[in-house]
């Protein structure tokens, strides 16, 4: 099993520029059966059966979220792809670009006509300026050969994709901020209900799925759902890509079945800790993620309620003992200062003023004051504000004094 | 002048509302930020108010609505970068330019600390005026900056 790619499988294999290299691959072949042997709802209910789910963090069944537009008469429907990717210690949704980008036009043009939608999106991080021209070139080669376009190999389904670039913000990686930036208002979360499924963008009902569960399409099509749900985790399957960085001996960017520890990411993935090095903590899915210590390196890394650590967008951040914890605190707490959109008082404020702290952390000027005030911060932003930016933005601060990485 | 070139701008984008947060990136890239006279032109081409085009301008980093400075720093501090010392780099540039992270004071330079750019595995990241710099250094960042000054 710990050889199994899916996302990964070309990597390297293939030149990501050339459609071709691709397609005696097998690629493509998954859009081919989906039109010329499935039909939409054929496909919804492998995916369905498949178990996978939002590779974004959320973790939320993607079957389900196409069914529910499916199955909307609305004339008008809308599936984005969303590339905003910001997390901090993220970059999958590059590499994935990087290396191939193809799997990904395949993955978003079968969800699109699944649901019956006529346009899709691709929403791509603003900096992320050399993946967009990678893009733009896969989409011209693509549509060249009618796998996008009108009567998409020979059949009556038709499909337009435009790339989207965003200007800037984390936030956008939230579906509903997402959609209020292409509308061209500020990127602040809607409320929810109703959700994108049934009023999205412009108004109609709309899928936005993140690039890495999309990547997992094609592959479910063509070897069926029931395969991919043996893969891995019970209550999440699959694969999932991990990014390992800091104070390991091999850093960088593997798949791996969901499910595996973070100490068997660390030891057999990455080589173990570096050399040198002694381990203190790792943090599990960018700014926004938990701190495990040593012991508790046997957690899974899955998705859904019940796990013990959420992975996140699967990045998992080594740090070692020669790492000062108050620059890393001010490092959290300002990514969050920096990105929240304002739009609520508890993040905005409670966002702030853990900067604040954390700055006087550093400066040894902590009071009683402060002390007090962390909690009540701290409990403010987890049970009151309006989106999950800011519910999460104390989890390493909260952890950190938890597990006495942070002491007073 | 100015004016015919927002308005040559302009006419790359059909005035749709999905047309306005890239018709403001290019052109705050394109003149350096959204200056209020340009604001005005876009509204009216969008068929929206001007203060529409304001907050949705002055929401996204990458568009800016004030005159930027003539050299513009800007040094990663999310964790990856933290841990690969990118605040002994901020704490360096404050030291030889004399400014201070975030302020406007100077009008020449400008450094700003940003979020994560995804380049984690090259850290620290700095960009000078839109151009990439990664594992930067101590010694290498003198001679980065050397090249603007």
């Amino acid at each position: 099993m710990k050889d199994i790619k899916i996302i990964t499988e070309h990597w390297g294999k293939i030149n990501p520029l050339k459609i071709e290299e691709y397609i005696n691959f097998g690629g493509y072949g998954a859009l081919e059966k989906f039109v010329l042997k499935m039909n939409p709802e054929k496909a919804i209910e492998e995916i369905q059966k498949s178990g996978l789910c939002g590779r974004g963090g959320a973790g939320f069944p993607t079957g389900d979220k196409l069914e529910m537009v499916a199955k909307n008469t609305s004339e008008t429907k809308y599936f984005i792809c969303n590339l905003e990717e910001s997390e901090p210690g993220t970059y999958k949704d590059r590499l994935i670009v990087d290396n191939n980008p193809h799997i990904l036009l395949e993955g978003i043009i079968i969800s699109a006509l699944s649901i019956g939608a006529k346009k899709a999106f691709i929403y791509i991080n603003g900096n992320y300026e050399k993946q967009k021209e990678i893009l733009e070139k896969a989409l011209a080669q693509s549509r060249e050969k009618k796998y996008w376009g009108e009567n998409i190999l020979g059949s009556a389904f038709r499909l337009e994709i435009e790339i989207y670039s965003g200007a800037g913000a984390y936030i956008c990686g939230e579906e509903t901020a997402l959609i209020n930036s292409v509308e061209g208002n500020r990127g602040e979360p809607k409320l929810r209900p109703p959700f994108p499924t049934e009023v999205g963008l412009f108004g109609s009902p709309t899928v936005v799925d993140n690039a890495e569960t999309i990547a997992n399409i094609p592959w479910i099509i063509l070897n069926g759902g029931k395969k991919y749900s043996a893969i891995g985790s019970k209550n999440s399957p699959g694969t999932k890509i991990f990014l390992l960085n800091g104070a390991v001996e091999k850093p960088g960017t593997y798949e791996a079945p969901t499910g595996i520890t973070v100490k068997k990411l660390i030891d057999e993935y990455a080589g173990g800790i570096k050399k040198g090095k002694e381990f203190w903590f790792a943090q599990i899915g960018g700014a926004c993620g938990k701190l495990l210590l040593e012991k508790e390196l046997k957690v899974k890394m899955e998705f859904g309620k019940e796990c013990e650590c959420p992975l996140g967008s699967g990045s998992i951040l080594v740090v070692d003992k020669s790492v000062n914890i108050h620059d890393l605190l001010i490092s959290w707490t300002d990514f969050f200062r920096r990105e929240s959109c304002g739009k609520c008082v508890p993040c905005r404020e409670g966002t702030f003023r853990l900067w604040e702290i954390a700055k006087r952390f550093r400066d040894g000027k902590i009071s009683d004051r402060d002390k007090k005030a962390i909690e009540d911060i701290l409990w403010t932003l987890d049970n009151t504000t309006f989106c999950p930016l800011g519910k999460f933005a104390g989890t390493a601060f909260r952890d950190a004094i938890a597990k006495n990485i942070l002491t007073f | 002048m100015i004016r015919k070139t927002i308005q040559n701008i302009l006419l790359e984008f059909e005035p749709k509302a999905k047309n306005i947060l890239p018709a403001l990136k290019k052109t705050s890239a394109v003149f350096g930020y959204v200056s209020e006279e340009n604001a005005k032109i876009m509204a009216e081409y969008f068929g929206v108010s001007e203060s529409k085009i304001f907050e949705t301008a002055s929401f996204y980093d990458e568009i800016r609505t004030e005159k930027q400075p003539d050299i513009l720093i800007q040094i990663c501090n999310s964790a990856n970068c933290t841990i690969n010392n990118s605040f002994e780099i901020i704490g360096e540039v404050e030291n030889l330019l004399k400014i201070k992270a975030g302020s406007s004071a100077s009008l020449k330079f400008k450094l700003e600390e940003i979020s994560c750019l995804g380049r984690c595995a090259d850290g620290p990241v700095m960009i000078v005026n839109g151009k990439i710099y990664e594992r930067v250094t101590k010694s290498s960042l003198h001679s980065i900056l050397e090249e603007y000054l």
